[in-house]
């Protein structure tokens, strides 16, 4: 309802004054400043504010839950590294150390990313596939839809199994 | 009728009902009734088997959500976890012992002393009055059990309860199918269950079951505009308020939703109804609460529902001008200064108020919700609770399972069908996880939303895989019949072609999403069962042989101070254990769990970290008998107050500067051994947990006074306690009490020079000094 009065409100500003306007300040506005001050010609135009469409929508959504589900508030209230390090005893050098061992709610920002990425994944293997069954598309391209789907559901479950089994060892026995 | 049954169920249920009215016409001797009759009575009509499906499968999982919440029962005892649930079963057995009135006026001058606390005035009566109902019912009907009995299953009780109403708002928001899978997954899901295991008598626990209500309530009077369904949700919102602080959560979404329906161009009297009637009758029945009083229209948390009950007024009356008006561009010309006047004016009153101070500004607990920075800068005492800490992934992942694919895939499918009660569930289950991912005890408000998106999801993807594996089915008779009449004919031709692999396809497909399902139950169970149960009271670890071990040390202290101290002895501990000591010990404490007064903790934090002189003109002041500390030394305990110290001196350097942080530390390091700082070694807390520690060894193969917990050997083992004596021990060390030795009989004030002031009372003339100080 909001949208529709600005386009019509921007079309009724440019006719003549003679249209009954219900603006009380208009007539002594016409005479103040306006009687000798000339406006000049612009050729402006209000943006018009359209909904966007549902599916718009659900893409700013996914993003948005890629990134609460990374950890992205942790990331910034704790300022992890982005990968630990870990010192070898016997030889000295640093290794790398992708998942912080030990807590439950810990992480390192790479981890975070990584699983978060493959959540979305998974999510968007069952959307596709759900495209590949619904559609009266071309035959091929529901083909496709299905494998990519399944082939996305199958290894977002597998490396989220992997990722959380590195991640606390005890996980399952 | 039977002969129309639904294309679902195949040729085959329609063959067989239709052989029976046949075999019912021929005359029946007696000997044959009785084979008829039960061949009879077991064919049920569709519509019967389907309820007896659906009515079947919500028995199994109330069932099942109830007994999944019992392990800690079964392998502890039938007893109160936690903190908080402690002080909620004392108000409880107060409640069933005194009558409601004296509950609703307590005065308890056994906290906080010597301020005490309006109990009465300070909580939310719901829960511990649900719990009284119950008990009071179950003593009308003559069984004879203990309120703790009722307390301890509770939460379990309204789980199961929960997963009914989760039931319904999935069948309001997509259809039945989809209200099942919800009620079988809210059952298990470990995010809900962290609250709501049995023993954990806490206010989530019942919280939920009200949030799910009301918005179940609410949705259902959207959906029909009838005022009888918005009353309850306002009835159901008023028990979610008696019940929990978080009612703000629901106070927020429901505007939200309305004003994002608004601008989507739902606008509709169903909604007006709905939401007028809701607002009204709820923040009337708010104000009954006295914790909630008038903040209904004095907090600016409760801003946005007034915001937008305003803005649906405007919206009305737009909408009845509109009605009389036929001239549609004085319409627009009014309709423009309308939404100007009516945003300026509602601009203006909202900065008037809070200007002149009337609309208090957002409580830091719930500021730091939109600003997670903000805490971590300002208030320390929220920042250090641990479930207040932002959530990690594996924490996620831990709670929820496979529900993190599902809800991106829900979500899908909520925006291809858009209608108001999915764009609720759009909208809860958005806001839920952001400030799930802001606090981890918030993952149990995301949970409902959550659950019911994947249900959604997992429903219309076995949906749609089942109408493809049992197509064959379909196509066959209708090729019998020449179907031109089924729906979609040419795509029927085109599966014909592929009918083997599609079909294989789809089965192959239900088979792994009953895999996972399963694999989701599995995790479900072992998280409940091996991170969710414990009780935190009592402690349980692997012996040297496997067997299991048995902490009991805390109810071992607690006891001892119940039966050997003088009944109006004082004890001072850190907040963490007030309500354990008030509870169980009966004795009166310094600060409890509350921690409404941040002033009174940082005095017992500074009198943790100071000196033994210093700390004992505070306890002094404070008329203190006995203090309580936790130590892991012995036990590898990590959770002891030696691990909470640095919150204790940050608490206390808040409110008192002379306590500084790194006076403590060493290089920006916290350590106990021989290199720590020595006003570490030497402050009460130190003292105190390490007393003749030095002496004892507890682990094989390293020196004596080595600390399991920190790893390490401490530092100061010649401990002597000057004006405090050892009260007691427990068998493992855990809980140590000391007792507070009166003032020698002259110089009662020595190495002070401030004067006298005999007129002052105790604690004020503490606090005096403490400014001369500095």
């Amino acid at each position: 309802m909001r949208s529709k009065p600005e386009t019509q409100s921007h079309t009724a500003a440019t006719e003549p004054l003679s249209s009954t306007s219900m603006d009380p300040i208009f007539p002594l506005l016409r005479i103040l400043p306006f009687g000798f001050l000339r406006p000049p010609k612009l050729r402006l135009k209000l943006p018009t504010l359209t909904l966007p469409s549902p599916m718009t929508v659900y893409a700013l959504v996914l993003l948005t839950y890629f990134m609460v589900v990374s950890g992205i508030v942790y990331d910034v209230i704790v300022e992890p590294p982005g990968i630990g390090s870990t010192q070898d005893r016997a030889t000295g050098s640093v290794r790398p150390v992708v998942f912080l061992p030990g807590r439950v709610n810990g992480q390192y920002i790479v981890e975070g990313l990584s699983s978060g990425f493959m959540f979305v994944l998974g999510g968007v293997g069952v959307v596709l596939m759900d495209l590949a069954l619904d559609r009266n598309r071309a035959k091929s391209v529901k083909v496709s839809y299905a494998t990519a789907g399944i082939a996305s559901v199958v290894i977002a479950y597998v490396m989220s199994m992997l990722f959380i089994r590195i991640k606390i060892p005890a996980y399952l026995r | 009728m039977v002969g129309k049954a639904e294309p679902v169920n195949g040729s085959v249920k329609s063959g067989s009902n239709q052989s029976i009215p046949a075999a019912m016409q021929s005359p029946l001797k007696k000997s044959d009734l009785i084979p008829n009759l039960s061949l009879k009575t077991l064919k049920l009509k569709t519509k019967q088997q389907e309820l007896l499906i659906r009515v079947s499968i919500l028995c199994l999982v109330y069932v099942l959500a109830f007994i999944t919440r019992l392990f800690s029962v079964l392998r502890y005892e039938s007893m109160i976890h936690e903190f908080d649930p402690y002080f909620n079963y004392r108000t409880t057995l107060f409640l069933t012992e005194k009558g409601f009135y004296e509950f609703w006026n307590w005065f308890d001058s056994e906290s906080w002393y010597p301020l005490g606390r309006i109990i009465g005035g300070t909580l939310y009566p719901g829960l511990m009055v649900t719990a009284a109902i119950i008990y009071w019912l179950l003593r009308f009907l003559r069984f004879a059990i203990h309120i703790r009995e009722v307390c301890v299953l509770t939460a379990p009780f309204f789980a199961s309860n929960t997963t009914l109403v989760a039931y319904f708002f999935g069948k309001e928001v997509w259809d039945s199918g989809a209200g099942l899978v919800a009620a079988a997954l809210i059952a298990i899901c470990p995010g809900y269950i962290s609250r709501s295991v049995a023993g954990s008598y806490d206010n989530e626990g019942v919280a939920i079951f009200a949030l799910l209500l009301t918005f179940y309530l609410f949705v259902k009077a959207v959906n029909t505009g009838s005022l009888a369904w918005a009353l309850a949700s306002a009835f159901g919102y008023f028990y979610m308020v008696s019940a929990w602080g978080g009612y703000v959560f629901i106070i927020n979404l429901i505007p939200l939703y309305v004003l994002v329906l608004l601008i989507t161009g739902r606008y509709s009297m169903r909604l007006y109804v709905a939401y007028n009637s809701m607002y009204v009758l709820g923040m009337l029945l708010a104000m009954q609460i006295r914790f909630v009083g008038f903040q209904h229209v004095q907090s600016g948390e409760h801003m946005a529902a007034m915001g937008v009950f305003f803005l649906l007024q405007v919206f009305f009356f737009l909408d009845w001008v509109k009605h009389l008006l036929s001239d549609t561009k004085l319409f627009q010309a009014f309709l423009r200064i309308t939404v100007t006047t009516a945003i300026a004016v509602g601009a203006i009153a909202l900065g008037v108020g809070t200007a002149s101070g009337y609309i208090s500004p957002w409580t830091g607990r719930f500021y730091s919700l939109l600003d997670p920075t903000y805490a971590k800068d300002h208030i320390p005492i929220i920042a250090s609770v641990s479930e207040h800490q932002p959530t990690a992934w594996s924490s996620f992942m831990f709670d929820f399972h496979i529900l993190l694919f599902l809800f991106p895939a829900g979500l899908y499918f909520c925006f291809k069908r858009l209608s108001d009660a999915t764009i609720f569930i759009v909208m809860y289950g958005l806001t839920s996880i952001y400030f799930a991912g802001v606090m981890v005890r918030l993952i149990l408000v995301a949970t409902p939303a959550v659950c019911l998106i994947s249900a959604i999801a997992v429903s219309a993807t076995i949906k749609n895989l089942t109408l493809v594996a049992r197509a064959k089915n379909k196509v066959t008779q209708t090729g019998f019949v020449r179907g031109s009449s089924s729906l979609k004919g040419s795509s029927k031709a085109s599966l014909d072609q592929s009918q083997p692999f599609q079909r294989n396809g789809a089965i192959a497909l239900l088979l792994g999403a009953f895999y996972l399902l399963s694999k989701y139950a599995t995790h479900c169970t072992w998280v409940t069962s091996e991170a969710y149960s414990s009780p935190s009271i009592v402690l349980a670890a692997r012996g040297a042989h496997g067997n299991r071990v048995i902490f009991d040390d805390y109810r071992e202290a607690y006891f001892w101070l119940r039966k050997n101290t003088p009944p109006d002895a004082k004890v001072m501990s850190w907040w963490d254990y007030g309500y354990q000591i008030t509870a169980m010990g009966n004795r009166t404490v310094i600060v409890d769990n509350n921690t409404w007064n941040n002033t009174h903790i940082a005095t017992v934090g500074r009198a943790m970290s100071s000196y033994e002189n210093e700390a004992y003109e505070i306890m002094r002041s404070l008329d203190v008998d006995y203090v309580l500390v936790v130590f892991g030394g012995v036990t590898g305990y990590s959770s002891d107050d030696i691990n909470k110290f640095l919150w204790m001196v940050r608490i206390g350097g808040g409110v008192f500067p002379v306590i500084k942080e790194p006076d403590y530390l060493v290089n920006g390091e916290y350590r106990v051994d021989k290199g720590a700082a020595p006003k570490m070694l030497n402050c009460l807390m130190y003292k105190l947990s390490y007393y003749r520690f030095g002496e004892l060894t507890t682990e094989y193969g390293k020196p004596p006074g080595y600390d399991r917990a920190r790893g390490v050997e401490i530092g100061n083992k010649d401990i002597k306690l000057e004006y405090l004596e050892e009260a007691f021990t427990t068998s493992n060390w855990i809980v140590r009490i000391y007792k507070v030795k009166p003032p020698n009989n002259r110089c009662p004030y020595a190495g002070n020079d401030v004067p006298y002031l005999p007129w002052v009372p105790t604690v004020l003339r503490y606090h005096f000094q403490a400014m001369f100080h500095g």
